[in-house]
């Protein structure tokens, strides 16, 4: 797969999608010496949404992690290849864990504001976990990082109030702010809007689209009409025989959606399986 | 119901049918849930009965008796020893009670620390060290009181030549209260879900700040409990203090003192010749009792406000 822009014209150039914001090498997972999750070669581009899809099981979920190094502290866990963001190498390069995830933000499947800090105590707790005290500094992040994810309308005069009083799609726009606080480079969403209903998922999607223009999304979804919606590029993953994950095609959304190379991808954006 | 079939529209043969034999069966076993539901009915309330009988009785021994005991100089006065001339001066148990309250802020003081801390580690990590610490503190847990009784008095009292003291009592009971505070802490650090710490790491949060800041606030109501548990054990213990903290006759918090305390004062009185004397334990166990409820009372207000803050 690491030919896969030059098998074909209409692929996109590196020039066409911009620059990169994180390359995968034969990025692989495994965990106790056994593979989840292999072969992933592409490159995440600046200020594009790219979706992770494929059916449960095909390792979106585990090589999104491997890109915050969240895989740290998994017992057993080993993650090959090179992950490199803005050219480091984030496991082997000149990079903290620490500054890492300051830079390569996270959003999770289920909304998890942190249950005993009010709504502006979530919103700069990123901030203060890196040392930073200053009122006025942390003021002025929460207003704008509440706005960004249009929270901000609706919050504003109970910041005090306890973060699990907000409702679902709240709590879930409250992590993206917490997130955006730290003003990060990318930001990777793990299925963010599984838990959420109609209403608070197209709020979410919104979102993602304005977001873009300050920040690298990288998005796993199982909602194949979100990624098609969301999405600028599409990582296609599937399950070998062997029950690893790996990436059967890379390439723009469009391309994914319309003209695969993989007779596979078609199948499953077609919803023949999975 | 026997006749099943007059509830469907078109009647139709269910007597050889699956749907029949579903319908027959269901019916016998409804009938026989039924009555199990019934029988044990009454057997939990015959065992509710059991279990409330003896607590009531022991309540209202206590309240009957007791009650009487109590006046302001029960709480201000010094004991004094009633003569035949005054069998009935026995005076206040203001040493025990002082003494009872500086023991627990002393064995607080140094169990509640360390024990919280080892409980975090032992929830955040595993090692060897981790695993060790954790049968150690088990087995404490349940060796009898007594023991830790004579190690500070072996210890601190003569080794270290404190002499009876208040702190002598205190370590006691700290070694007591210790693996309660432990397990507890423990518990209630690993029931923090996985998800909460993902959220603090993926911030750049290094994992101690995780533990501090995320873990630790969101099982404070659990941490509470257990603590709450292990002064209220404390508190009523008598063994442990028996042997070293010299039931002293005055009121000092001073930690090098010898003090008294309520569950000593009760075994003392108890063994005394003089009927006004063995009278009075009821009143200090009354206060004991008292003491140990406004204790638990408060700190599960406490944390059940803490609770309602995160709901």
């Amino acid at each position: 797969m690491t030919e896969i822009t030059s098998e074909t014209e209409t692929a996109p150039t590196p020039a066409e999608r911009g620059p990169i914001a994180m390359q995968l090498r034969n990025v692989a997972v495994s965990f106790h010496g056994r593979v989840a999750v292999r072969d992933c070669t592409f490159d995440v581009a600046k200020n594009r949404v790219t979706s992770l899809i494929g059916p449960s099981g095909s390792g979106k979920t585990t090589l999104l992690r491997a890109l915050n190094r969240l895989h740290d502290l998994t017992p057993g866990a080993k993650v090959s290849g090179q992950i490199s963001l803005e050219g480091v190498d984030i496991y082997r390069g000149n990079i903290t864990v620490t500054e890492l995830r300051t830079r390569v933000g996270m959003v999770f499947q289920r909304p998890n504001p942190f249950p005993t800090m009010s709504i502006y105590d979530n919103v700069v707790s990123g901030l203060r976990f890196n040392g930073i005290k200053k009122k006025s500094l942390l003021d002025e992040s929460a207003e704008a990082s509440l706005r960004s994810a249009a929270l901000w309308d609706s919050v504003s005069s109970r910041l005090k109030v306890a973060a699990s009083n907000l409702s679902g799609g709240e709590q879930q726009r409250l992590c993206i702010a917490r997130a955006l606080a730290l003003d990060p480079e990318v930001l990777l969403m793990d299925e963010p809007t599984s838990a959420l209903d109609p209403i608070a998922t197209l709020h979410i999607e919104e979102l993602m689209k304005t977001l873009k223009s300050r920040v690298t999304v990288v998005i796993v979804t199982h909602n194949m009409q979100q990624a098609a919606r969301i999405s600028d590029d599409c990582a296609f993953l599937l399950m070998g025989e062997d029950r690893a994950g790996e990436l059967i095609e890379f390439d723009t959304t469009e391309k994914i959606f319309n003209n695969p190379l993989d007779s596979r991808t078609l199948d499953y954006t077609l919803g023949r399986f999975g | 119901m026997s006749d099943a079939t007059e509830l469907v529209e078109e009647p139709i043969d269910t007597s050889h049918t699956m749907r029949g034999e579903i319908r027959r069966t269901s019916d016998q076993v409804r009938a026989r849930r039924a009555a199990t539901s019934r029988l044990m009915m009454v057997l939990c309330c015959a065992a509710l009965a059991a279990a409330a009988v003896p607590l009531v009785a022991l309540i209202y021994q206590l309240v009957k008796q007791g009650v009487p005991e109590i006046s302001a100089g029960f709480f201000t006065h010094l004991p004094t020893t009633p003569t035949l001339l005054a069998p009935n001066a026995t005076g206040g148990i203001s040493n025990a009670i002082i003494g009872t309250l500086a023991l627990t802020l002393y064995a607080s003081i140094l169990a509640i620390p360390v024990g919280v801390l080892v409980g975090v580690y032992l929830a955040e990590t595993e090692s060897k060290l981790a695993t060790s610490l954790r049968v150690v503190s088990q087995t404490m847990a349940g060796a009898p009181s007594i023991l830790m009784g004579l190690f500070a008095f072996s210890f601190i009292v003569h080794d270290l030549n404190v002499g009876f003291s208040s702190i002598a009592g205190s370590f006691a009971l700290a070694v007591l209260m210790l693996p309660v505070i432990i397990i507890s802490t423990e518990i209630a650090v690993r029931n923090v879900p996985y998800t909460l710490r993902e959220a603090g790491l993926a911030l750049g949060a290094k994992s101690h700040k995780v533990s501090m800041r995320i873990v630790l606030p969101s099982s404070i109501s659990g941490i509470v409990t257990g603590v709450i548990l292990a002064i209220s054990r404390a508190v009523g213990e008598t063994a442990p203090v028996l042997l070293v903290i010299g039931g002293g006759f005055t009121n000092s918090w001073k930690p090098f003192d010898p003090v008294s305390a309520m569950p000593l004062s009760i075994f003392e009185n108890a063994k005394s010749e003089w009927p006004s004397q063995r009278a009075q334990v009821w009143g200090i166990a009354l206060v004991l009792v008292a003491f140990i409820f406004v204790v638990s009372l408060t700190a599960r207000i406490w944390a059940s406000r803490k609770q309602q803050v995160r709901n």
